[in-house]
């Protein structure tokens, strides 16, 4: 009786000690963002260390590959946006870690086509309205300043979006994983005993 | 250790899964109904025991178990380690769906060959011999595991030497973590049900 209470209260601080601890690399993170016209990425250990060193590939939407290159000492890796006559549609950024790891995210079109699209459509509209270079030049600088400010404002919202990604192990999972395996080996033994 | 989907190429990836497949039919034919039960709070444990993470320097390890398990389960380790790889796969993404063969074998193989090589041993009346046994259990299959993953990588096409010392150094802390672990559990089992570890 004494060894049975022994074992459940065991079973029931293993539960204890893992809630809310990060796991040591099961996983590899990347998240990017686009800012200006490059394209912003950081990658890390489902524990929060940074990933130095590991190699970034970059992909079309038809798999071919446009660049690659090694993430820095702060797990960031960034590249300008390929011209749009290269790329049309979504951006892949793959991350491939030691030992096996591999991550990857998708920077949509809307994302990108936003930054790169919307100067050429601005120039283009109102242009014929005022006097070409002086409107022209006045809203290159009003696009850049209202960029330069909205990088700025979202840079907390993209850091919380981060935040967010990094998912921490709930203890329901954990308790209905624990109930999945008592359930397979229910029916395991269901069959043993039909055997017999 | 476990290996994510989109790393390895297609022949490392049946073969993995045919081995393991055969594996687990094989235990599972094996299995005696008194067993089960066994198998299935083993199987929980390793469920949570990759979760728990262990502060060790600067950075962290996880930890394995497959030594205890080998040692405790025989060839019903394999359809154990399936099933806990195939939930934290779905549930946390730990590893994959199409590599959970391979995964799957790389930590139930050494659990087996950890089991032909110690459960005699770490019932051993010489309480010195057992927990020295133990230790080297734990220490070993975390080690074998380490070379499976190096070996699945390296046929795939990564370079040798560069996935070797990887392993090696990645692994040290979590073989000894599992060594000295494993003599605890052996430990404690003696004491209190020793007829566990009669397999």
């Amino acid at each position: 009786m004494k060894n049975k209470l022994y074992l459940i209260l065991t079973f029931i601080f293993l539960i204890i000690m893992m809630i809310n601890i990060p796991v040591f690399a099961h996983k590899v993170n990347i998240f990017a963002y686009v800012e200006g016209d490059k394209v912003y990425s950081e990658s890390y250990f489902n524990d929060g260390k940074k990933c130095v060193d590991s190699k970034i590939e970059v992909f079309d939407n038809q798999g071919d590959k446009l660049l690659e290159g090694l993430t820095d000492e702060e797990g960031m890796f960034s590249f300008e946006i390929p011209p749009e006559d290269v790329i049309d549609g979504d951006l892949k950024i793959v991350l491939i870690a030691s030992m096996g790891h591999r991550a990857e995210y998708t920077i949509s079109a809307d994302e990108l086509g936003d930054t790169v699209g919307s100067i050429k459509e601005k120039l283009e509209e109102p242009v014929s309205v005022v006097s070409p270079e002086v409107s022209s030049f006045d809203l290159k600088e009003i696009q850049s300043l209202i960029e330069d400010a909205l990088d700025k404002k979202l840079k907390p919202i993209m850091k919380e979006i981060k935040k967010s990604q990094e998912d921490k192990i709930s203890p329901t999972e954990i308790i209905g994983g624990i109930g999945y395996i008592i359930g397979i080996f229910g029916i395991i033994a269901y069959f043993l005993s039909r055997k017999r | 250790m476990h290996i994510s989907e989109g790393i390895l190429s297609v022949p490392v990836l049946v073969a993995g899964a045919g081995l393991t497949a055969t594996a687990v039919g094989y235990s599972l034919k094996k299995m005696e109904h008194k067993e089960v039960p066994k198998v299935a709070i083993l199987s929980s444990v390793f469920f949570v025991a990759s979760l728990i993470h262990v502060p060790l320097g600067p950075s962290s390890v996880h930890l394995i178990l497959n030594g205890i398990m080998g040692v405790l389960l025989g060839w019903t380790a394999f359809p154990a380690i399936l099933v806990a790889l195939a939930l934290q796969g779905v549930l946390f993404q730990f590893g994959g769906i199409t590599t959970l063969g391979v995964n799957t074998l790389n930590m139930a193989l050494p659990a087996i060959i950890c089991f032909y090589l110690f459960s005699k041993g770490i019932r051993s009346e010489n309480n010195l011999i057992a927990f020295s046994l133990a230790f080297v259990c734990g220490f070993l299959a975390v080690l074998l595991s380490g070379v499976m993953v190096a070996a699945a990588l390296v046929f795939t096409g990564e370079p040798f030497i560069q996935v070797a010392k990887l392993v090696l150094i990645t692994h040290l802390p979590v073989m000894i973590l599992e060594g000295v672990l494993t003599v605890f559990c052996i430990g404690f089992l003696r004491k209190v049900r020793p007829e566990i570890l009669d397999v």
